[in-house]
This record gives structure tokens, C-alpha cells and sequence, in this order.
């Protein structure tokens, strides 16, 4: 009874007898085979599957009774399955196949008639491929994980400024001059809960816990002279109750980031090189996926998140908007109005660029298209440096919702 | 910065350069085999028309190691390396760098993210690299892709790290041919004193049949990290 070793390799798949001599090949790497068909039974080859023709090959090469040694255990559960036959030894580490692999150059040359050098390039090129293929494959199940993600940040934000504006009221009882003196709502819910009641504000713990020194002492100023009501323990707990949920927010909405920055790392890196993750995040959320932004022209980009503008605009021939989301762009809102629209629409365009390489290739170009976007604006604002002569009416309805006091985001 | 004066040949490890510097000192630097890339922002030097990467000792493991006085070092021009932990590729520019043109980096990495940071900065720019997504605990599943190589260079900080290397030396690596293992006393067991931790991965590999040869400890430049070469016997 005779042994014959089963010795993979991407251009061949090869049988070897016991001395470690190729009996018989069969070739992978064909001309009429194409680049995509190929990479996906190399793919199929790792996830322990072989296609019919290779099941063929070795029905017809192993002779009834012999047995087939196979180093991987999937493998050959699965030709053991489909190759009733075949007797398999399923042996990882063994002589015969590691003295094949000392060989394996020669062995593609004389078999394959494809010299060293050409087999080398060739792993190496094919091996690239596949790579970035399933570093892709695992990107795109993820890019829906990241558009809730980010409307779960969403969420937290209008949380956060639902209790803020609650807590303000709450505690405005006790201390009103408080509510006008600190804008930021993070520390506005520290002072309420480290501190508590107004006469315990001091200058020093407001700095203990990290408030400016010239804001710290214009609270403590305010707190000796409040006009306030006074606070139980009982009420104040009340009011802590809230407060502290706030700040427990902000650090969620601070791992939330975090995890949205290192996933867009994954699923999309240009654009996240492009515009950042959480705008790029946006952009995915409100397309519905990396996919269908690849496949959506610039001018869609440009206006995503604008919608309700848009169809006023196609409806009733109101003034189109310039831009959607990607006003949150720095490139964009930090520019003067009459140069924005042109800065959305090269912006716009990058970001298609980016997606698509991002859905399709997954190389990592973004430095070259921020380079080239930032030519292009550079650009725009050396040829529109002034306001065009009749300025341009402008819409205030797009700038959507009622003033807020303080860091809204 | 501080110029860089003259370059010479490692005394003892061919393709590894030591460069002197205008204020005295002097630093490791391997060839680089792409020419104007830097993979991790590390100094690029150029002398008599080559460009020398400074191999930062902090970064990197091997570096660390040779500034430890490692006595063996496998890797020189030619060889054939099968990188299991590639990371996002500081050390394994380096040792693509020595081996060169006519050697070959089989870097096998798990991580998605860190493959993909691999890939644009290390492999797409090097021909002697072979990408490989996969797990190292599994070598059987990328077996088809390696060949039987000289050494077998580990970084993978995980529990039962000598038995990976092990498996994968059995089926990949040449009689004779080398391990060279960085053990991260802490990823392994944190319950443990580091020593035995150690002591306890060098006692499976030589009970896997690898003769080891050396081990030296890492600091400075790396704490609780020690750094071993066996042999196949």
C-alpha cells in the first residue's frame, strides 16, 4: 500500500510519493484563466475547500487503496467527503513534504517550465492581492457596524444636551448665575456633581477639577453672592442623579469616537484620511453603506444630509443647496460663503475618488487627494479672494435649528 | 539634525550597518531596499550613494537584541524567513532590508488593520515580501503559500507561543535552520514572574526537539521581554 502526499501551491497542486518526487501536477495557473476566477479558488484553497477539477485530478491519480496524506485537517475532511475512495491521513510537520517545500522553486520550474524569479514575483504579486481582497472582505461587513455607530453618537449627543439643559434648569434653582458663567455642559454636570452645593464652590476644587483659573474665579465670586434658593441633600441627590448620567455620556460618546476612529481605519481609511472619521462615518451612514457611497456621483456626496433643501429646490425651483453633511468640513465652514459652494463640489469629488478605492481596491491614496484638494482650494481662494460684485441672497434656512448656548456637539 | 559621517559593515552580521555620527555616536542601519519610503519614521541617511534606514533599538526587537550582543544572527543576505507577527512592519522592513533581492520575507499577520498598514507601507514597496492574512496558530492554512525556509522569526505574544513557533517550524523549517523568538513575559501569563515564563517557553521548544542556543533579556529597550534562538537539529 503506497502513500502519495497532496503539496498545494498556488501555481500547482502536486502528488508526491513517499521520496518526495512529484509523481504527478496539476496546474492552477493557467492563461485562460482569469485574475478573479483564480484568486478566489486561492481563497477557496485556504477556507479548506478544492474545486471539482482538482477533486478529479486526485481521483484519478491515487490509485484504490492508497492513502493520501493532506498536512491540513479541513482539507481533508473535505476531500474525504466528496473522494469516497480515498483513504485520508490527514499529517501536518511531516519529512516529505517539508523536503518538497526545500525544493519547491526547482519543482515549479521544471513542472511548470516557470523560472524563479517569475515564480517569486508571481507569489509575491498574487499573494498582495489576495491580502488587500480579505482585508476588504472584512472592512465591508463592518462599514454598517460603523454607520450606526455614528448614529448611535448621535443619539448620545441630543442626550447629552436634553439632560444639560434639564440639569441647567434643575439646579438654576439653587444657583442661577451658574447657568450664564459656564458654557461647556461637561463641566457645568462636574460642577453639579463633584461639588454640589453652591457654598462648597470654591476656587481651588473648581480647579481641582479642571476649570480655567480666571472662570473658576468668577464662579466662586458668584457662588458667595447667589441669589439662589437653598438645596437640601435630599434635592440635590435628585438633581445628581441626572448630572451624573451626563458626564457617564460624555464618556461613552469619547469610546464611541474612538471605536468609529479605528473601525473607519479598517472600512474605509481614505476617507477617513480625506475628511476624518467621523464625517467620513456620516457620509457611509447616510448613503447606507461604503457600497452604495462608491457608487453615488460627486454631486450626491456634495448634497447628502441636505435632502429637505434639495427636493424644495427640485420642487418648487427654490435655490439648490451647496453642500450637505460635508459643511462640517473645516475646509468648507471655515470659508468665507461665496467660496463654499465651489470648496463642497472638489470636495465632493475627492470623496467619490476616496470611496471608491475604499470599496473597490482598498490601497491608501488620500494623502495625494488631500494634496490635490488642497491645491484646488488654494486655488478657488486666490481666484475668489473678494465676495463676488452683487452678493448672493443667502438662505438661512439650512442652518436648521434655534441658537444654542454652549458647545453643542 | 546630527550628520551622519561614516558607515561600516556589522563585524559580525552581514547586510546589518553600523553608522557613525558627527557628535560620536553611532547607530544600527540596514540598506534600504525602497528607497525614499520610511515605514515608521525612523532617520533615512544617505552615504556613498546608498540610503541607510537607522534601526531604532526601542521599535524594534532584533535591534534591541543585536545592541544586547546577540551572538547569532541567522538573517544575512539570501535568507529565506518566515515572519510570524509581522505587525505593521518595523522589524520586518529591517529584515527585508538584509536579506535583499535574493531572500524572501514570508510575513504571516492575523490582524486585519494592522495587514492592511503592512501592506501599503512594507509589502507593496518590497518584491522579497509575501503578504500572508492568517493565523499563525494554524500554519497548515498557508501552508501552500511557503516554502521550506532558514528561519522562522516569531513576535506573535500569545499564551503557548513556543508551540505555535513549534508547529510551524515542523513543517516549515530547513534541518538546521533557526528560530528566533521574542517571548512577552506579560501577554503570556501575567500571573507568572516573568523568568518563568521564560524558562517555561524554552523548555517546550527544546521538548519539540530546537536546540536553544541563546537568550537575553531586552532592557532597556523593551520591558519584560525576553528574546531566544533555538536550532533545528
Amino acid at each position: 500500500m503506497a502513500k502519495a502526499y497532496l503539496l498545494l501551491n498556488p501555481l500547482a497542486v502536486y502528488l508526491l510519493d513517499e521520496g518526495g518526487e512529484a509523481k504527478t501536477f496539476y496546474k492552477l495557473y493557467r492563461d485562460d484563466i482569469s485574475r478573479e476566477r483564480y484568486l478566489e479558488l486561492l481563497y477557496d484553497m485556504e477556507q479548506g475547500k478544492l474545486p471539482e477539477e482538482i477533486l478529479e485530478f486526485i481521483a484519478r491519480s491515487v490509485e484504490p487503496g492508497d492513502e493520501l496524506v493532506v498536512e491540513d485537517s479541513d482539507l481533508g475532511r473535505f476531500i474525504s467527503s466528496k473522494l469516497k475512495d480515498v483513504k485520508v491521513v490527514p499529517a501536518a510537520g511531516n519529512e516529505v513534504m517539508l523536503k518538497a517545500r526545500e525544493n519547491i522553486a526547482n519543482l515549479i520550474e521544471t513542472s511548470l517550465g516557470v523560472s524563479a524569479q517569475k515564480y517569486y514575483s508571481l507569489l509575491h504579486e498574487l499573494t498582495l492581492q489576495l491580502t488587500r481582497l480579505k482585508v476588504k472582505e472584512v472592512a465591508e461587513k463592518r462599514d454598517l457596524f460603523v454607520a450606526q455607530a455614528i448614529n448611535a453618537l448621535d443619539d448620545v449627543n441630543k442626550t447629552i444636551n436634553l439632560f444639560a439643559s434639564r440639569v441647567r434648569e434643575w439646579y438654576s434653582l439653587h444657583f442661577p448665575e451658574l447657568d450664564e458663567l459656564v458654557d461647556e455642559h461637561e463641566d457645568y454636570f462636574r460642577i453639579v456633581s463633584n461639588i454640589g452645593f453652591r457654598d462648597k464652590i470654591t476656587k481651588e476644587k473648581l480647579l481641582e477639577i479642571g476649570l480655567k483659573e480666571d472662570l473658576a474665579e468668577k464662579i466662586a465670586n458668584a457662588a458667595k453672592s447667589s441669589m439662589g434658593a437653598d438645596l437640601t441633600e435630599f434635592d440635590l441627590e435628585a438633581i445628581r442623579l441626572i448630572s451624573d448620567t451626563g458626564l457617564r455620556l460624555y464618556a461613552v460618546r469619547r469610546s464611541l469616537e474612538r471605536y468609529i476612529d479605528e473601525a473607519m481605519y479598517e472600512v474605509a481609511p481614505n476617507i477617513r484620511g480625506l475628511v476624518g472619521s467621523l464625517l467620513g462615518a456620516r457620509l457611509i451612514s447616510l448613503a447606507g453603506g461604503l457600497d452604495k457611497l462608491a457608487k453615488l456621483p460627486a454631486s450626491t456626496i456634495q448634497v447628502l444630509g441636505a435632502e429637505k433643501a434639495l427636493f424644495r429646490a427640485l420642487r418648487y425651483g427654490a435655490k439648490p443647496p451647496k453642500h450637505g453633511v460635508i459643511f462640517q468640513h473645516p475646509l468648507i465652514h471655515k470659508s468665507p460663503k461665496w467660496q463654499r459652494g465651489k470648496i463642497a463640489r472638489a470636495l465632493a469629488a475627492k470623496l467619490a475618488i476616496a470611496a471608491r478605492i475604499d470599496a473597490f481596491s482598498g490601497e491608501y491614496r488620500a494623502d495625494e487627494l488631500r494634496e490635490d484638494l488642497e491645491k484646488r482650494v488654494e486655488e478657488i481662494k486666490t481666484l475668489y479672494a473678494k465676495p463676488p460684485a452683487k452678493p448672493e441672497k443667502t438662505t438661512k434656512a439650512r442652518k436648521g435649528g434655534k441658537h444654542h448656548k454652549g458647545g453643542r456637539r | 539634525m546630527i550628520r551622519a559621517l561614516k558607515v561600516r559593515e556589522h563585524e559580525e552580521f552581514p547586510g546589518v550597518y553600523v553608522v557613525d555620527f558627527e557628535d560620536g555616536s553611532s547607530k544600527l542601519a540596514t540598506i534600504n531596499l525602497a528607497p525614499g519610503i520610511k515605514v515608521y519614521g525612523e532617520q533615512l541617511v544617505s552615504i556613498g550613494g546608498k540610503e541607510y534606514r537607522i534601526w531604532n533599538p526601542y521599535r524594534s526587537k532584533l535591534a534591541g537584541a543585536i545592541y544586547k550582543g546577540l551572538k547569532t544572527n541567522p538573517i544575512k543576505p539570501g535568507t529565506k524567513v518566515l515572519y510570524l507577527g509581522v505587525a505593521s512592519g518595523t522589524t520586518p522592513s529591517h529584515v527585508s532590508d538584509i536579506i535583499g533581492p535574493s531572500g524572501v520575507l514570508y510575513g504571516v499577520e492575523f490582524a486585519p488593520r494592522v495587514m492592511r498598514e503592512f501592506i501599503e507601507k512594507v509589502a507593496v514597496h518590497r518584491s522579497n515580501v509575501i503578504p500572508l492574512l492568517a493565523d499563525a496558530r494554524f500554519p497548515s492554512k498557508y501552508a501552500h503559500f511557503v516554502e521550506a525556509v532558514d528561519v522562522i522569526y516569531a513576535d506573535i505574544a500569545q499564551p503557548f507561543q513556543s508551540k505555535y513557533v513549534a508547529d510551524n517550524a515542523d513543517m516549515f523549517l530547513k534541518k538546521g535552520g533557526w528560530i528566533m523568538m521574542a517571548i512577552k513575559a506579560m501577554s503570556i501569563d501575567v500571573t507568572k514572574a516573568p523568568s518563568e515564563t521564560y524558562k517555561r517557553e524554552m523548555d517546550e521548544l527544546e521538548r519539540r526537539g530546537y536546540k536553544v542556543k541563546e537568550s537575553l533579556h531586552l532592557e532597556p529597550y523593551d520591558e519584560a521581554h525576553a528574546f531566544v534562538v533555538a536550532q533545528k537539529l
